[in-house]
């Protein structure tokens, strides 16, 4: 049996027109999962970072990291479930509370240490930030108390523990 | 590269004028495309850089060579960066003129063939407004290609064509699109004539390949696997003619006295004639050299990546082998299909002088001779063979009967299908670069397009596009190209009357029901084709009497000449690994002995392409 497992890449790309299509044609046309997909620009103006989930086994996760290094914009990949990483997601979560149901939504908004940041009962919506994990189990705890609106989430983000990889950014 | 100053630094220039003084800068001396509205402003710069820079003997140093569609400009390209090593230079029009080279730069990427493809693009401002002839030129040709530049910062003009060549030709060599707003055409600035883009980790890389000798350790684990081997053998791919390695692949191999096989887009790469060249393995390769996949112990591949052509059943391919190698400037080649127990990521060429220089000075000298005369009596005993008493013509005497005169220092390109594979297996390619075909992709059509481009790059020699009725009709345009710019090219058609390599697959997995691919009853007449295109010699061959005579005459013709030859509709492909199976289940057809029982298999029909 081949082990799927899940992996986290960081990819640092060049801020160049199409860099993100062509990470993601990379995927779809090599037949590649991306669970999420998160972009945005580093302290260097040139340069953005790209993190993406996927899952697969060791030699498909091997062939994404080597195919991906062959993308002319791509500066730099890592994998950063396979070292030391913190892991973290930010859920935007927005929910139509009733008067009965309110008590037990903030209960779950103090256990799982999230913010609220609008509390009209119509439009009741916190923020939370922690493993893609952790917040998938908030957004169920709240899911089987109330009706949920809206569900906004940025996609798991890495960093790695102590010495910075890819060059330091 | 070069530090001089630039004789035209500090000139005011446009921008086409600045696309075509890198063209020149970069040694382009021929360019293939179609013309249209969003790329005239570079059309008539070239048009001046030739006005304004003619050889002595009058001619272009740059001419622009216009072919029928953009799809047989692209081939052109691919044709000539194959048989001079150069890159291909393309230059089309937006919309329809871009999208008709997707083909061509897929092709160019998956034979890795290094092609500049420059498309005209409408204005910056109207990108995003359907405007007209407006086709998303990166998003169609981004995935297949191995980069594109939409350039709208006209200040990185200059650096971004520099760079398309510079990608273009290192590392895996690919083709490299750039898609050029009108407006940036039309800007004017100053010509710095030095300067590249950073694209720091395309370039890290590149380094790291490059840099990566292959170390004392590794050198000693090559050869105590070679030592410890009684049957080496090479697997010899396109990586080996793209890396420029012909010469230390030979020394090397010649000097362990290690045989070769090539795979199609390695053909070349060793003298085919030569006592250890096994010519071509896989689907199709020789009986001999696919026994000898069997029999070897130590399989040593080169710029080759286990195409399912070759190893159409990775977990078997090379069964007996306890050790392979593999070389591979793309580390992405490593593991794809085949897991390997030693590899190398680096420059072929350095690294078979190191291994050469390594086994000369420490005097290893094994003694192959028992597997050498294995090899000899595999070639001897399986070699190709067809009925040769047959009434109708057979392809492959034809062939013969052009090598019989070529003596395999022609260029050859193909279409795809039958004709190609008995072109790969009945010529003899005793250089590289000689050897003009579509391996990866497949493309009907590559043919005589591309043997119009490589007589650009060798102007004078033999070039025959050996073709087939099916592959001819999609390029068929091209027949005029050949006659308008007067190039000697040599044209064989094989006519079977239909798609042979499909019928050929129906007979054999389809119980011979032979949907859409029976042309009999179609109505073309190729010598009146030829002739109406301005071919002044265009003949039909059907007597088997007179195929050294014509042959001949086709081939002494000093202009283009056409020949079509009628051939027996039911010659095959032999020998055949079917798809998805294993070489033990080799057919090797009526004419060539087999040494193992092939028991018919059930072939799964999903699984088999």
């Amino acid at each position: 049996m081949v082990a799927i497992m899940r992996h986290i890449i960081s990819l640092l790309v060049s801020n160049e027109a199409g860099a993100l299509a062509r990470v993601s044609a990379l995927f779809s046309t090599r037949g590649y999962n991306i669970e999420s997909l998160n972009v945005a620009p580093t302290q260097n103006p040139d340069i953005s970072r790209l993190t993406l989930v996927t899952r697969g086994s060791d030699t498909v996760i091997e062939q994404i990291n080597q195919q991906l290094l062959k993308l002319v914009d791509v500066v730099g990949t890592a994998d950063m479930t396979m070292d030391d990483h913190i892991e973290r997601e930010l859920l935007l979560l927005k929910a139509c509370v009733t008067s009965d149901q309110i008590d037990g939504i903030r209960e779950a908004v103090d256990d799982f240490g999230a913010r609220v940041l609008d509390d009209r009962p119509e439009a009741f919506t916190v923020e939370l930030t922690g493993i893609s994990e952790y917040v998938g189990e908030f957004i169920k705890r709240v899911e089987s108390g109330c009706k949920l609106i809206s569900v906004v989430r940025s996609g798991a983000m890495a960093v790695s523990r102590g010495e910075a990889l890819l060059g330091g950014l | 590269m070069n530090q001089a100053i630039h004789p035209l630094k500090g000139k005011i220039m446009s921008g086409a004028e600045t696309v075509v003084q890198v063209l020149a800068d970069q040694g382009v001396d021929v360019i293939f495309g179609y013309s249209g509205g969003a790329i005239l402003p570079t059309y008539d710069a070239v048009f001046r850089y030739n006005a304004e820079n003619l050889r002595e003997d009058g001619t272009e140093p740059m001419p622009l060579i216009v072919p029928a569609n953009e799809q047989g400009a692209g081939f052109m390209a691919a044709g000539y960066a194959r048989a001079s090593g150069n890159v291909g230079t393309v230059m089309v029009t937006s919309g329809p003129g871009a999208t008709n080279t997707v083909t061509p730069v897929r092709d160019a990427m998956a034979d890795s063939t290094p092609l500049v493809v420059i498309c005209g693009q409408v204005p910056t401002s109207a990108i995003g407004t359907d405007a007209f002839q407006e086709a998303p030129v990166s998003s169609c040709l981004g995935p297949v290609a191995k980069h594109t530049f939409l350039i709208t910062d006209p200040k990185k003009l200059e650096m971004t064509v520099r760079t398309a060549f510079e990608i273009a030709r290192s590392g895996r060599p690919g083709p490299v699109v750039i898609d050029l707003p009108k407006d940036v055409q039309n800007w004017s600035g100053e010509f710095a004539g030095r300067g590249y883009l950073a694209v720091p980790g395309y370039r890290q890389r590149l380094h790291a390949a490059r840099g990566n000798h292959l170390e004392e350790s590794e050198l000693a684990g090559f050869f105590e696997m070679l030592q410890g081997s009684s049957r080496p053998l090479i697997y010899a791919g396109g990586g080996v003619i793209n890396g420029d390695a012909t010469e230390e692949l030979r020394r090397f191999a010649d000097h362990f006295g290690i045989p070769v096989t090539t795979t199609l887009m390695g053909i070349g790469a060793v003298d085919t004639t030569a006592p250890l060249s096994l010519h071509m393995l896989g689907m199709h390769g020789l009986a001999s050299a696919n026994y000898a996949v069997e029999d070897c112990d130590f399989l040593i591949a080169l710029g080759a990546r286990f195409d399912d052509r070759v190893a159409g059943l990775p977990d078997k391919f090379a069964p007996n082998a306890r050790h392979i190698a593999q070389f591979d400037i793309d580390p992405s080649e490593i593991d794809k299909v085949k897991p390997v127990d030693w590899h190398h990521v680096g420059i072929l060429k350095t690294d078979l002088q190191a291994l050469y220089d390594y086994g000369v000075a420490r005097e290893i000298k094994p003694d192959f001779s028992a597997w050498h005369g294995e090899i000899a009596d595999l070639k001897k005993r399986y070699a190709l063979n067809y009925d040769r008493e047959s009434e109708e013509i057979q392809p492959y005497a034809v062939i013969e009967a052009i090598n019989a005169i070529t003596q395999g220092d022609a260029i050859i390109s193909t279409g795809v299908g039958q004709h190609q594979m008995w072109a790969a297996q009945y010529f003899d390619y005793k250089h590289a670069r000689l050897w003009l075909t579509s391996g990866s992709m497949g493309t009907m059509g590559y043919g005589l397009p591309a043997a119009i481009g490589a007589q650009f790059a060798a102007r004078d020699h033999l070039v025959i596009d050996v073709d087939g009725d099916a592959s001819i009709r999609m390029n068929l345009g091209e027949l005029e190209t050949a006659t308008t710019y007067g190039l000697p090219v040599k044209v064989l058609v094989m006519n079977n009357y239909g798609d042979g390599m499909v019928r050929q697959w129906q007979k054999l997995f389809y119980e011979g029901r032979h949907m859409a691919s029976d042309k009999s009853l179609r109505s073309k007449d190729f010598v009146k084709t030829a002739q109406a295109d301005g071919f002044e010699y265009a003949e039909r061959l059907s007597d088997p009497g007179d195929i050294d005579r014509v042959v001949r005459e086709w081939l002494e013709f000093p202009a283009p000449a056409f020949l079509e030859v009628v051939i027996d509709r039911d010659a095959g492909v032999y020998p055949m690994v079917p798809p998805g199976a294993a070489y033990d289940q080799m057919i090797t057809g009526d004419w060539i002995p087999s040494r193992v029982k092939t028991a018919k298999k059930e072939v799964d029909r999903s699984s088999m392409f």
